[in-house]
Parts: C-alpha cells; structure tokens; sequence
C-alpha cells in the first residue's frame, strides 16, 4: 500500500502524497495501536523495489529487511517516549541486488485521528558511512601505529606560540590528564644539558625555518629518564615565514640504549685492541732492540782479541740481559693489569692507602725535600681494587717526586672530587713540567721518555694509564714546562 | 803501492749507550772509522753542528736512531734540513733504527737529506760499502 492510495481529506494532504511517492527518500509510518504500516513509493525504489514488489508488512521489515543487529536499535527509537524529537537512527536495510546498505532514518511520533503514529524518512547513507567506517579503521590503525611507535605528533603555532600535543605525547610525558602545556613547560621536560638544545632548534625553526631531528635525554612526569627523539618540520607560508612547527616526538629509549651499549662496548674493544697493538709493538720494537744488541756484543766478543775489550763487551752483554730481564717483568705487569680486573674491588680509603704509600717512599720524599698535601674530604672513600689504586698513586706521586724541579721546594697536591656520579682524583704538583704541544698523548706511551733523567723508564704513566682504563676510567694530563704538571684522573 | 784511505769522521746519535759502544767498536774492528762521535739525543748534536767552534770537525756521515728521548730522529731531520746549507759541508745521513714499521721506513725514505736506512743491530756489508763510497767521494 502506498501513500497515494490513502483516502486522504483534502486536495492538500493528496498533494503532498504525491511529491512524497515522487521523491526518492522513502517515507514509513508505523500505527502503535493498529500496528499497521505505510510505505511510500520511494521506500520501495530505495531499496530497489517496484512499489508494491514486496508485502508492506511488519514481518517483512523486521525478519527481511532489517539487518538483525540493527533490530534492538530500532525498536528503541520506536519505544522512545521522549518529547523532544528523536535522534536519526542508523540501520541497515537489505536491498534487492546488493546487500545491506546503511541508511538513515528519522524518526516522529505524532498522535493522530487514528491513535499514535510514529513515521520517518530514511535516506541512503551507504556511501558516507562506508566513508566513515573507512576512517574510523584507518583512525584506529593510525592509532595502533602511532602506539606501536611510541609515537606522538604536536604544532606549535608561530603566531601564538600555543603548543597542541596529541593524546600519545601525554602519554610519553606520563601524563594523567591532557592539561595544556606552554612551549618552556614542555622543553622543562628535557634533562637539563638538552633543554637549551631543543630549545634552539624550536627557536631556528621558528625564524629561519631549519627543521631538526634530535635525539634528547627526556624525564616523564613519573620521572622516568628516557631517550626521546624529537623531530620538527616548519610549515612555510607564500612569503617564506614559518607559520606553524609540525613534528613528533618518539620514545626511542629501547633502541637508544642498545645502541649506546653497542657503541661503549665498540669504544672498549676499540681501546682493547689499541693496547694490543701497542703491547704488540712493544715485544716487537723493546725486546727486538735487546736482543738486536746482544747478538751485536756477542759478534764483536768473538771478533775482537783484546781481553779489556772483551772484558767491557761482557760488561755490556749482563746489562743488556738485565734490561731484558726488566722488559719481560713490564710486560708481565702489563699481562697482570688485564688479569687482576676481574679481581674483587673493595671500599678503599683514599687517605690510609696515600700515607703508606708516603711511608713506604719517605726516603724518596725526604731527598728532595718534598711538601706533599692532600684533601679527600669530598669523596674519601672509592669502591676498587687496592692494588691498582696504590700503582696508581705510587707512580704519580714518585713521578712527581722525580720531576721535581731543583729551583723550588717540590709542592704535591692531591685531592678527590665527587661530580655528578664520577669520581676524580686531582694531582698536582709544581715541578719541571713537560711540553705537551710536542709529546702530547705519548705522555702515557710505553717506553716514552722526555727528560735526559737516567732514573725515567717510561713505564709508570703507561702502566697507570692501563690500569685507569681497564677500570673503565680516563686520565688527562695538563702542565707547562717550568711550572707544574696537573692530572685530572676520573676513577669511576 | 796502497793509498791510505783519507780518515772518514762518523757520528752516531743514539741514546742507548751499549749500541753506541758496539757501533765505535765495529767501525774501528772493520777499519772504518777510528774517529766517531757519540750523541745521545738529537738536540746535542744539533748544538754540536752549530758550534762554529766545530766548523773544521764535522762529520762526513751521521748515523741516527729514531726514538730517542728530548729530541728524536724526526725532529733532529727537521732541525738538520734547516740548517745543513749553512754547514759548508755535505753530510749524509743514515737511519739506524730497530724499527721494522714499513710507516717509519717510508717516512725516513720521504726526507731529502736521508741516504739510507739501517736496520739494527747491524749490517757490516752494507757499512763497509757505504763508507767505500764515503771514501771515493772524498779522494775526488
């Protein structure tokens, strides 16, 4: 039954049944007490019917066309007693040749000469809600992305400075509710040393339009320390000025810290084989140049007939086994260093294990006369192992006894330093010094010596320098000739 | 009838004293050189050169290590290509080193005023040839 077949009143009523069969949304009504039902002729070619194709029933709405999961939220809205109009419902309604579409329905209630009706439009939404659907899968894949990703994107716009952060940033910032943050608000989130940088960048983006990429240490609200990268690109307008920052900020904390593991285990093994090479170059250069004279001296004992010649030659052959006798003993410490690292490293008291080391030497103090003065008051105590401690203040204390100067009573400091999480050791001292513009890093080289000393051996400095780095620690030399020498050694 | 060779003046720069002594002794065994002077780092010899109170006493040939303390082989080279036109005299000089490192071979072989390179402990052909030529350069 159509619209126009109704017996309607007046000329009015029948005029408009007309354009309502003539147009092409489709018009129903439903009587709540006689439970009949009116379809018009745009119902039908909706859903690609002729009129009348299909039995205009409540059997044939319900149990046909009406897709059984939309079902509840139809009898809903027709249940719906509100007053105020009722909200369009979205259905899906079988159509003759291809499926389900999505339609739009509204939905009136009016009471009428012939009891409560209820009556509505439907029109075809499928290809917008397909659309929609479409985007809300796209909106949570891009969701699911950017979460994999640990990802969040934000704006800052040029004119106002007004910074907008997507949901996932709260989320890398462990934030608990999205509160609104300012540009330094933001940036305070950056470890100290990084602020400045990030802030930089932004401010270069803004005036000169330079995008960045940067990796930043981060700490979130639940002061979690991270790696985050944060990355920038300027929108430019048609006259060049940047008008809006676009960028992301990513947690890249897991990938980070691999990689700086990888790169200090590279730097460790780099620093390993280095001494390698140099302990290869010192078998091949110091026991070659000993071995090399012995088999000179014995050549000339055997050529020369002279016996004072030969008695000076022999002389000279118990030296030079000596000297080999001294390099294999280097070499052995130097084998030792690399096999007492994974020794116990135990509590050490900087002050008891520095005066006997000054007892030990008193001898040595007292010949030059030495003032020697020592403050470890800012860090007294070190986790290490005692025997590199006491080499390694042996040496820079019988080095800076050795290199005193003759003009000057020998004045040696030494002090501890706690910054941030390393400790230092401070050692000075005001002796002859050493040119470094010349020597440089040979300073810590095997069998380097720069003074005509017959007491320098070259060994102490390297082997001190081994035992700081096979702890994991750097020592850095300053000094000018004629003043002083200055070792800055961080322990730990 | 046998011409006495002409007295050749050699001087070693080496800081290791028992080498040094080998080398004196070697010379003089072999014939070489009775007159040879010892320096143990490149910075005596080079005051050595300069003195003009040495002007009539400078060596024909120097034979010189590389690493030595105060100042090295490198350095003394340095020194010496500045000064040797002032010396009114051609010096050659050989390296005398221990050193096998085909870095430090090819560094020596790049310096003008370097005529050889001597590996350590010692080499008597190679000595007597280069003092022959010494010799022959000189009686011309």
């Amino acid at each position: 039954m159509s619209f126009s077949e109704d017996k309607f009143s007046d000329d009015s009523r029948l005029h408009l049944a007309q354009i309502i069969d003539n147009i092409n949304a489709g018009i129903w009504e439903y009587n709540i007490n006689t439970r009949a039902i009116k379809w018009s002729a745009g119902f039908y070619s909706i859903l690609g019917y002729e009129t009348n194709e299909i039995e205009c029933s409540n059997h044939i709405f319900f149990d046909h066309l009406l897709y059984h999961q939309d079902k509840a939220v139809f009898l809903n809205a027709l249940s719906d007693q509100g007053t105020t109009p009722a909200k369009p419902i979205q259905i899906r309604l079988l159509t003759k040749s291809s499926g389900y579409h999505w339609f739009e329905s509204t939905i009136k209630r009016q009471h009428d000469r012939n009891g409560q009706i209820i009556y509505g439009s439907i029109i075809n939404i499928n290809q917008y809600k397909q659309a929609e659907l479409r985007a809300a899968r796209n909106d949570q894949h891009y969701g699911d992305t950017i979460r994999i990703a640990k990802l969040g994107s934000w704006e800052i716009d040029a004119a106002s400075l007004n910074l907008t952060l997507s949901k996932q940033i709260y989320d890398i910032f462990e934030l608990q509710s999205e509160i609104k943050l300012s540009i330094e608000e933001a940036v305070s989130f950056f470890e100290p040393p990084y602020r400045p940088v990030i802030q930089n960048a932004i401010n270069n983006a803004l005036e000169f339009c330079q995008p960045y990429d940067l990796e930043l240490l981060f700490r979130t609200a639940k002061n979690h320390v991270i790696w985050v990268r944060a990355k920038g690109v300027p929108i430019i307008n048609e006259y060049g000025r940047c008008v809006t920052i676009r960028g992301i900020l990513q947690d890249i904390d897991s990938n980070k810290r691999k990689g700086l593991s990888l790169e200090s285990s590279l730097n460790l093994l780099t620093d390993q084989n280095r001494r390698l090479q140099n302990f290869a170059y010192i078998v091949s250069h110091n026991l070659r140049s000993h071995t090399g004279n012995l088999q000179f001296m014995v050549n000339l004992y055997e050529e020369t007939e002279l016996e004072e010649d030969r008695t000076e030659i022999f002389a000279h052959i118990k030296s030079i086994s000596s000297s080999l006798n001294a390099t294999i003993e280097h070499l052995n410490e130097i084998v030792k260093i690399q096999t007492e690292i994974t020794n116990e490293r135990s509590i050490i008291n900087f002050e008891a294990i520095f005066n006997n080391i000054q007892s030990a030497i008193k001898s040595n103090i007292e010949a030059v006369n030495a003032r020697i003065e020592y403050d470890f008051s800012q860090s007294p105590q070190i986790s290490y192992i005692p025997a590199y401690m006491e080499s390694i203040l042996q040496n820079l204390l019988t080095n800076a006894l050795k290199y005193s100067h003759p003009d000057r009573q020998p004045l040696i400091k030494c002090h501890t330093l706690k910054e941030r999480n390393h400790i230092y050791l401070i050692f000075e001292d005001n002796g002859i010094g050493i040119d470094l513009d010349r020597y440089g890093d040979k300073v810590f080289g095997m069998y380097k010596t720069f003074h005509q000393n017959p007491d320098a051996k070259g060994i102490g400095l390297f082997i001190t320098r081994n035992q700081i780095e096979a702890l994991g620690g750097t020592i850095k030399v300053e000094s000018t000739v004629n003043i002083g020498t200055k070792f800055t050694i961080k322990l730990v | 009838m046998i011409v006495p060779a002409p007295l050749v003046n050699a001087c070693i720069i080496d800081n290791n004293k028992i080498y040094a002594y080998g080398f004196k002794k070697l010379l003089s065994i072999k014939d070489l050189s009775n007159q040879v002077t010892h320096f143990e780092n490149g910075s005596d010899a080079i005051a050595h050169l300069k003195n003009p109170g040495n002007a009539l006493n400078l060596p024909d040939i120097i034979f010189l290590d590389l690493s030595m303390p105060v100042m090295d082989g490198w350095e003394f080279m340095k020194e010496f290509e500045e000064i040797k036109s002032q010396l009114g005299k051609k010096i050659s000089v050989y390296i005398l080193s221990s050193s096998i490192d085909s870095h430090d071979i090819d560094r020596a072989k790049n310096i003008p005023s370097v005529s050889g390179y001597i590996f350590k402990p010692v080499d008597v052909q190679r000595l007597q040839e280069i003092f022959k030529n010494l010799q022959g350069i000189a009686r011309q």
